[in-house]
């Protein structure tokens, strides 16, 4: 597992919709911020990459203090952002999948307006589960 | 590191400009500075009069025609840099000194201070003194060698005096550039780097020193060919030290000479984008970027690290390629050049670099990341500890802002009319990071001591950001807010809003008091008709889409004050003080008066801006100008109803409204108004107070109004009318006083007269009055009960200059009558009292009807004595009724009741309204008391039984059976309706209460339910009347009998009784007659039998008894009675005893009509109808 890594969804109108920070390292507030910002920096280089490619699983698209920044863009250009410093790409691309299918469960509650924030408890763990099997 | 570096920047000629002598006011040393820094290119065409070739120039390809020399002006100079061998454009090669000669009027003194600011660049090979502005005595002083002067003069020529100088600057820097070249290949150089300087020198580096020795030298030669605008000569030394340094492994150099190959290769080709030459540069860039990386891995041991070449070149690339078709390579070369910044020691070389990456990324297009590196620049630069840094760090995090979508209204450059959409208003909203930027800002600019920067990023990061900052962390910002304005003068304003929340909430369109009402010439009445007619509130057929599409329009008068409700809400935890708010109006013909909230925690409120309009034309008001934490901003309403509507579809955190309590999101649509001239404005006033009129039901007041013309136009024309409910308790309204008051001035009025009664309380009123507490219980005016008076009015219709005339609207005033109807007294009961008394032949009677001639004065007389007692004539029998009411009064004062009875509808009073009134004079009922007061009826019975709709009856239907007599009796209802409501109209109860209260009761309800239990006993006359009457013969009786029955007045009661002449004495035979009357329409068939009685019951004309002889039929005598007519009877009796006796008449009635069975409400078809008259009283007078 790595030692730090953060994870984003982030809606189509670029608004964060999940955040998590996976990971065994011990949580700092200030880094917290700076995963955050490398992120937000990094969908820059998704823009232009996801349309560059037909593939989801952008693999790593950006970097900052040995900091890796992988995305996997879904149809409805929503994005999978994981920020990690672990190199095992098969695992994060599983991982990514796997997200997938649960925000595909979300999407599917009539209840939930895309867009907007998920909430949902249930999806939290399973992430953070994914995210113990997987990275 | 260097900042702005580029592959071109190997051909700059580095010139300091440094300011000597006295002090410079900034605004000129900008000036001046700029006058300098704009001759960046000079032409070597341009260079040619100051030119002079004294050897022969070894650059032997110069472009005289085309090519120039690149200046790069360094303002205050620069350190020397130790790297200045290895790339001589890092050598400061000229100076030039900048002074401002009123600050410093002596020149020695500035061409001393100049030479010692030289002194510091020993490198500089040609040295300047521009001095700007002499005095006339500088001027006259003798010329001086050292010192360049700039007089006086206007822009331009102070530009061409300029340009001459830095031509003359730039023609001996190359003359130099000549002599350093022929010397430096004559003699050579010792060329070092502090790479070599830390390397230990033995046997074999000297040689192999030595040997690099010419190839350093043919690179540096190159470089001074670049500088010397000779790309050409440039190239081929390059070439040759290319070959020496790979030659001897010098990769440092080797790097170095390329780095000024691929510069001279662009400079050569300078403007052309050729994707031969683009590869080529790539390809060699990244050759020196990989030779730099083995320099710096070789020298890694090193205190020094060439490290910053690498990333240089890096840099240099990337900004040659900086184009979005490269997008991908420029980034992977800026994201290994940031990687890089580890490597730096010098924080200074650090914070370059992510400058660099910054604005090249900005440059490609990539806004967020040129953000998080300048965001990178403002760390750095905050971990210095002083206030420069500060300030620099407050710079730079000022342009991430629009990255990070929380920029500063200021810098957005909002303008009213052109919003964004919504969505593209709520992207990128990643509020953790917003914060953190702004949290920045905010620590920047109180560390660099910028009170307005640091108030408007608290401002911005408290208004956007509330809901998730701690109760804890809301106080601090408003404490910074404070500090902050405490430095700050006062008044400053601030673009960006702070709290509270500003919405439009609702806009008063108008008072109902002020409602403009639009004339049209061709309508006389143009009050009538405007509104919306009928009941309902929506009609069809009014125009459609005027509310739906296009925006409601307003018009606002000139000097009449107007009012818009705002609300404001304060979503934070601490009290928030609005010191004043106003409405912001940029039209600017709007006096907007100041008001100041006091707003709790978590509370919002609603408060009324007012103004003035002050000249004609459109009002826009966009929104509010808010004085809060000291500083004046201005809160834009259509801000808020975006962020409602984000609130609403769940992209914003949260509505700040909401989470006050206030109700949900509403959008208010701002109405376009308009500000018209004046117009009169009346006010109407209630004399003795605009309090509700404290009336008790049935209560008569007049009410006084007033109407006073407030505004600055007369009246001339009105009209006044009704509306609203409860209409007919106003009585009359003194339209004649206004009228006459017309026109009414400015500042005139005039007061009418309204006659209001007050209504009477349902019910449910009462119930509802009960239900409140017992003190105020009976005060509460009801709301949308009270009548109004819509007044129209209009002033004078202007003329203008051609025919039609322009109608100026019409107003309309609307005064609500504020009645307050309180209970008053009431009437708990009516009831209908009959009394019969049985009629006595008395000695009053006998006398009275004695003689025929007096006998009205006698029944006067009699009436005089016996007031109420009346015969009912046609049962013939003593017949009083009472209409009882039994009154109650409830409430805190005490009532005079009067009651009175208006016969026949006649002005006239009868006699027995005096008296009835004089009966029941005044009765007073004090608080909670009740009383009865007892009111008279006469001439309360049907005339006949057999009335018209009788005769309808008999005639058609009676065939139909039991039908005929239900639908008889229907009409006889609706006919006893009509004569019970004839009745009560005619009584009134009429009450004083204090000195000026006084009205009527109404009371018609009451007696009619009272009235209708009893209708039909005692409206309906008995289909027979029986009579007796003393006859002396037959003769007179058959005259009596043979009288019109129609014409029964009042007087044939009492002569219709009255007949005995004598009174009846014992033992003497007395003759009699049984007078049956039939009051139906049809002929009756019976069977009449008469009874005596004496005082003890008995039948005295039983077999048995002796009291009493007769002579004649009395029992079951056949007889047949005309319709409306009579039949009499006679019979003869004579007593035996004397005393009371009484004669009962009574007959059963053969084969019954329905009417009559309904009548006597026989419930079987076969039950014997009997018919029984009232009893007489004889008596009989003798000695026994």
């Amino acid at each position: 597992m790595a030692s730090m890594a953060c994870f984003v969804i982030m809606s189509k109108n670029d608004i964060p919709i999940y955040e998590a920070e996976v990971g065994s390292a011990p949580k700092r507030e200030d880094q917290a911020y700076q995963h955050q910002f490398i992120l937000h920096a990094a969908l820059d280089v998704v823009q232009d990459l996801a349309w560059a490619t037909n593939t989801m699983f952008l693999k790593s698209v950006d970097r900052f203090d040995d900091l890796v920044v992988s995305v996997y863009v879904t149809a409805g250009h929503t994005r999978f952002m994981l920020l990690h410093d672990s190199r095992s790409e098969d695992g994060i691309k599983s991982f990514f999948q796997e997200v997938h299918e649960l925000y595909i469960k979300i999407f599917l509650n009539p209840l939930y307006l895309p867009g907007s924030r998920i909430t949902s408890s249930h999806f939290d763990t399973k992430v953070r589960a994914l995210a113990r099997k997987y990275l | 590191m260097e900042p702005g570096v580029s592959i071109e920047s190997g051909s700059a000629i580095r010139v300091a400009v440094l300011p000597v002598g006295g002090p410079i006011p900034p605004a000129c040393l900008r000036d001046y500075a700029a006058l300098v820094a704009r001759h960046a290119r000079v032409d070597l065409a341009s260079l040619r009069p100051y030119y002079s070739e004294h050897q022969k120039s070894p650059f032997a390809h110069q472009p005289w025609d085309t090519g120039c020399l690149r200046l790069k002006f360094v303002l205050g100079g620069c350190m020397p840099s130790p790297w200045e061998d290895f790339q001589s454009a890092r050598k400061v090669l000229a100076v030039v000194g900048i002074c401002h000669l009123p600050s410093s009027p002596d020149l020695d003194r500035v061409a001393a201070d100049f030479v010692d600011a030289a002194r510091s660049y020993p490198s500089a090979l040609a040295n300047r003194c521009f001095a700007f502005c002499p005095t006339d005595a500088q001027l006259v002083e003798k010329k001086r060698d050292d010192i360049i002067m700039f007089p006086p003069s206007d822009q331009q020529s102070w530009e061409l005096h300029m340009l001459t100088m830095i031509q003359d600057l730039s023609a001996s820097l190359l003359m130099e550039f000549e002599k350093w070249v022929l010397r430096a290949e004559s003699t050579g150089t010792i060329l070092k780097t502090p790479l070599d300087s830390q390397s230990s020198l033995g046997s074999e580096e000297v040689i192999k020193a030595k040997k690099r020795r010419l190839g350093r030298a043919q690179k540096i030669i190159g470089d001074y060919c670049l500088l010397a605008g000779s790309p050409a000569d440039a190239n081929a030394h390059y070439a040759t030290a290319i070959e020496l340094a790979r030659l001897t492994g010098d990769v440092f150099w080797h790097a170095g000479a390329l780095e000024g190959s691929v510069c001279a290769l662009v400079v050569d080709r300078m403007g052309e984008s050729d994707p031969v030459l683009e590869d080529e540069v790539k390809f060699r860039y990244y050759t020196i970027i990989q030779l730099y990386r083995r320099a710096t891995l070789q020298d890694n041991a090193q205190r020094v690290s060439p490290v910053s070449f690498e990333l240089e070149a890096a840099l240099k690339l990337a900004r040659y390629l900086c184009r979005r078709q490269c997008a991908k390579e420029v980034s992977d070369l800026l994201m290994g050049a940031a990687d890089g910044a580890k490597a730096l020691i010098d924080a200074s070389d650090r914070l370059i670099l992510y400058i660099e990456i910054a604005r090249l990324f900005g440059t490609l297009g990539y806004k967020r990341k040129a953000a998080f590196f300048s965001r990178q620049v403002a760390q750095l630069y905050l971990q210095q500890d002083n206030a420069y840094a500060a300030m620099s760090a407050r710079q730079v995090l000022t342009t991430t802002t629009t990255a990070y979508h929380v920029q500063s209204r200021k810098t957005s450059k909002m303008d009213h009319g052109l919003l964004k959409s919504v969505v593209s208003l709520f992207e990128s909203q990643w509020s953790t990071l917003q914060m953190v930027v702004l949290r920045e800002i905010l620590m920047s600019s109180i560390r660099a001591a910028d009170p307005l920067s640091s108030w408007s990023a608290a401002a911005r990061l408290l208004r956007s950001f509330y809901p998730l900052i701690t109760p804890a962390g809301q106080s601090g910002l408003a404490s910074s807010l404070a500090n902050s304005a405490d430095r700050l003068p006062s008044g400053t304003r601030c673009a960006d809003p702070c709290l509270p929340f500003i919405r439009l909430h609702s806009f008063p369109l108008h008072p109902s008091q002020r409602e403009i009402v639009k004339r049209s010439p061709h309508k006389k009445e143009w009050w009538t008709g405007g509104g919306p007619s009928g009941p309902f509130i929506y009609t069809p057929f009014t125009k459609g889409g005027t509310s739906g599409t296009s925006k409601q329009e307003v018009n606002w008068i000139v000097g009449e004050p107007v009012q818009v409700m705002v609300e404001l809400a304060n979503p934070c935890s601490f009290d928030l003080v609005v010191e004043s708010i106003y409405l912001s109006v940029h039209s600017g013909n709007f006096d907007a008066f100041p008001v100041s909230v006091n707003l709790p925690p978590n509370t919002s409120k609603l408060v009324l801006l007012s103004g003035i309009p002050t000249q004609v034309g459109q009002v826009s008001i966009p929104g509010c100008i808010v004085h809060c934490f000291g500083v004046i901003t201005e809160h834009l309403f259509k801000e808020v109803d975006f962020l409602l509507l984000g609130a609403a579809q769940g992209l914003v955190l949260s509505d700040p409204f909401r989470c006050c309590g206030s109700s949900k999101f509403k959008s208010v649509n701002f109405p376009s108004i308009s500000v018209v001239p004046p117009l009169p404005l009346l006010v109407a006033n209630v004399v003795g107070g605009d309090g509700s009129i404290l009336l008790y039901e049935g209560e008569i007041r007049d009410v006084l109004i007033t109407l006073t013309n407030a505004g600055t136009v007369p009246v001339e024309e009105a009209n006044v009318a009704l509306s609203g409910k409860n209409q007919d308790s106003v009585i009359s309204i003194a339209h004649s006083t206004w009228k006459s008051a017309l026109p009414i001035k400015p500042g005139g009025e005039v007061t009418f007269a309204v006659t209001l009664r007050a209504w009477h309380l349902s019910p449910t009123d009462l119930e509802a009055d009960g239900s409140r507490s017992p003190a105020n219980s009976r005060r509460i005016a009801r709301e949308g009960s009270n009548p109004f008076l819509d007044i129209h009015y209009a002033g004078p219709s202007r003329n203008s200059e051609s025919d039609n005339i322009s109608l100026p609207p019409g107003r309309r005033l609307v005064v609500p009558l504020n009645i307050c109807v309180v209970q008053g007294m009431r009437l708990v009961r009516a009831r209908l009292l009959s009394m019969e008394l049985p009629a006595r032949f008395t000695d009053a009677h006998l006398r009275s009807a004695s003689s025929k001639d007096n006998t009205s004065n006698d029944s006067d007389a009699m009436h005089n004595d016996i007031s109420l007692l009346k015969i009912d004539p046609y049962k013939g029998s003593w017949d009083l009724r009472l209409l009882e009411l039994e009154l109650f009064n409830p409430t805190d004062v005490v009532f005079d009741v009067d009651v009175s009875v208006h016969l026949d509808g006649t002005s006239v009073e009868l006699p027995e309204d005096k008296t009835a009134s004089s009966a029941c004079h005044k009765t007073r009922i004090d608080r909670d008391y009740s009383a009865r007061v007892l009111i008279p009826l006469e001439h309360f019975k049907l005339p006949v039984l057999d009335t018209s709709f009788f005769v309808k009856e008999n005639g058609s239907d009676e065939p139909l059976g039991s039908r005929a007599a239900t639908l008889a009796e229907k009409n006889a209802k609706a006919e006893l309706n009509a004569s019970i409501k004839n009745l009560i109209s005619k009584i009134k109860v009429k009450w004083h209460s204090g000195r000026n209260s006084s009205g009527e009761l109404n009371i018609k309800d009451a007696i009619q339910a009272a009235l209708q239990a009893s209708i039909m006993d005692i409206l309906l006359p008995d289909p027979l009347t029986f009579s007796f009457r003393h006859a002396k013969d037959g003769i007179a009786a058959k005259t009596d009998s043979s009288k019109e029955p129609g014409d029964d007045s009042s007087h044939s009661a009492s002569e219709s009784v009255l007949r005995c002449k004598d009174p009846i004495s014992a033992n003497e035979m007395t003759h009699m007659e049984v007078q049956i009357r039939n009051n139906t329409k049809e002929t009756i068939q019976m069977n009449l039998s008469i009874s005596c009685k004496d005082v003890a019951g008995e039948n005295c004309f039983d077999e048995n008894s002796a009291t009493v002889l007769w002579a004649g039929v009395l029992s079951d005598i056949y007889l047949e009675v005309q319709p409306l007519q009579e039949v009499v009877h006679p019979f003869s009796i004579y007593f035996l005893v004397p005393g009371d006796y009484s004669l009962q008449a009574a007959s059963v009635i053969i084969d019954a009509t329905d009417v009559l069975r309904a009548r006597a409400k026989a419930e079987s078809p076969d039950e014997p109808i009997l018919c029984r008259g009232s009893p007489f009283h004889i008596h009989v007078v003798g000695t026994a």
